[in-house]
């Protein structure tokens, strides 16, 4: 990719032996809004803070929560365009497998040709990392699962995680609340409240977006209405 | 040439800098600015209204051919801030992308999916290097069969939102305020509302009371859901009932 003038590498090694590039897209990360996932025994959830540069902007035409397939959502945190190409890719990528296999594409596959993507970006030429780390959610047949992939390539499986400007308090929050044996009623509530230790300003159905995934392995996008609720038992 | 990775490079191609920031984005978001002129937008509830200040730098310019806003089809129109050079690109692609969708699926590409498919190019522009963001800020227009009238914007960092209103160019954050004010309480507004608040919006941010050919004028009305450049007479007609409304 790129054209021929570019076909060296743009991210090289430093004397120390670090890849500068991807340490800087890392803190391109750490400066995007917060987002959090937590597996429960039954299911996982993923929820970021959706705050918009204006109250002009029409919030019904941003979606940062997408699904990849029926039973795989994603959320990001850092740069939003970048994001969208990923999730392009990982949709195709799904949709290929499907073909092939006439199977769903299990989560931890879709996750490492997600990263794989994520890896090529750090060493084709002419071009930059991107600048998100995607939390990814599923249910397949080995249970809930959830995956952190970050700009370098490199992916995780975690039972909670966050990521974006707040992290180290909500991993602190999440660290302190996670049980293994949480239902997933209990992990949104808990989701929510990791979100609202860092939230600058009021939090309202209007500025935070939650996605779920349980037992019919059905990934859903909660409507305001839905968040609503879950707000309401919060309080 | 010698190599990214910090050494100076990254304001000269879109690499990240230390701070995870692309500089030439920010140069890019700077190049719209430096253009001097300021756009507005405005949706109501049956139309949708763009505005922008047309300068014609020289007298023996043909000012017929002085224009930011484009058609790109019959029913999108698309108002393009910034350096008229990336902007023609942009429309003529645009325009390609737009006509080869129809032919593709069969229906009228809608104002979203061209929106999105700017941003998405926009964004392939932030991560090769071998081609420099546009200097380009994007507003389109049009009526969504199902969801109504739509305002999109898109920028050189590949963002792209819908708006109830919203501005661009040398005077964007003034304009945003006294927009915001407006649009605060969600007012529903008629056509003539529309295209008042958009064209009150700028004489308010710049401070004077122009003549119609000093702006133009482009509008969607879900009556007649065509893409249209509003002729020097009618802009007359808006401006009047202004003033003698206030």
């Amino acid at each position: 990719m790129g054209d021929s003038q570019y076909s060296f590498s743009l991210t090289t090694f430093s004397p120390s032996g670090k890849l500068v590039q991807i340490e800087h897209a890392l803190t391109a990360v750490g400066s995007g809004q917060t987002s959090l996932g937590i597996k429960a025994a039954n299911g996982v959830v993923i929820a970021t803070e959706k705050k918009l540069p204006s109250i002009l902007v029409d919030e019904t035409s941003v979606q940062k929560i997408q699904i990849l397939t029926p039973n795989i959502g994603v959320v990001y945190s850092g740069m939003g365009p970048d994001s969208r190409v990923l999730v392009r890719k990982s949709r195709k990528q799904a949709e290929q497998y499907f073909r092939l296999y006439k199977e769903p594409i299990p989560v931890t596959q879709l996750v490492r040709e997600t990263a794989t993507v994520m890896q090529e970006f750090t060493q084709s030429g002419g071009v930059r990392p991107f600048g998100v780390s995607l939390l990814v959610a599923g249910f397949d047949d080995k249970g809930p699962q959830l995956y952190q992939v970050d700009p370098s390539g490199s992916y995780f499986s975690w039972k909670a995680s966050a990521m974006g400007k707040n992290v180290s308090n909500a991993k602190t929050f999440l660290e302190k609340r996670y049980t293994d044996d949480m239902e997933l009623d209990d992990a949104v509530h808990t989701a929510i409240l990791t979100l609202k230790e860092g939230f600058e300003g009021q939090i309202s159905s209007k500025n935070i977006e939650i996605g779920v995934i349980g037992n019919d392995k059905t990934f859903k996008i909660l409507t305001p209405s839905e968040i609503e609720d879950y707000l309401q038992e919060v309080e | 040439m010698s190599r990214g990775s910090g050494g100076g490079y990254d304001r000269h191609i879109t690499i990240f800098s230390p701070e995870g920031r692309l500089y030439q984005v920010e140069y890019a978001f700077k190049a719209v600015k430096a253009a001097g002129i300021t756009s507005i937008g405005v949706r109501g509830s049956d139309s949708v209204c763009v505005v922008t200040q047309k300068k014609v730098p020289d007298k023996l310019l043909d000012q017929t051919s002085v224009t930011h806003l484009f058609p790109i089809t019959k029913y999108l129109g698309l108002l393009a801030t910034g350096m008229t050079a990336d902007a023609r690109t942009l429309v003529q692609q645009a325009r390609n992308e737009a006509a080869e969708f129809r032919h593709r699926y069969g229906y009228e590409m809608p104002a979203d999916s061209l929106a999105r498919w700017i941003a998405d190019k926009s964004q392939v522009y932030t991560q090769h290097a071998y081609m420099r963001p546009l200097g380009v800020v994007a507003m389109i227009l049009g009526i969504d069969e199902e969801k109504g009238p739509q305002l999109f914007k898109c920028d050189p960092a590949g963002h792209f939102f819908g708006h109830k209103a919203t501005s661009v160019g040398g005077k964007e954050q003034e304009a945003i305020n006294f927009l915001e004010k407006k649009m605060k309480n969600d007012p529903a507004f008629s056509f003539e509302e529309t295209v008042q608040t958009a064209i009150s919006a700028l004489q308010s941010v710049l401070q004077e009371d122009f003549k119609a050919s000093e702006i133009e004028v482009g509008v969607v009305r879900k009556e007649e859901p065509f893409f249209k450049v509003l002729t020097t007479e009618e802009i007359d007609e808006h401006l009047t009932a202004i003033s003698e409304r206030d």
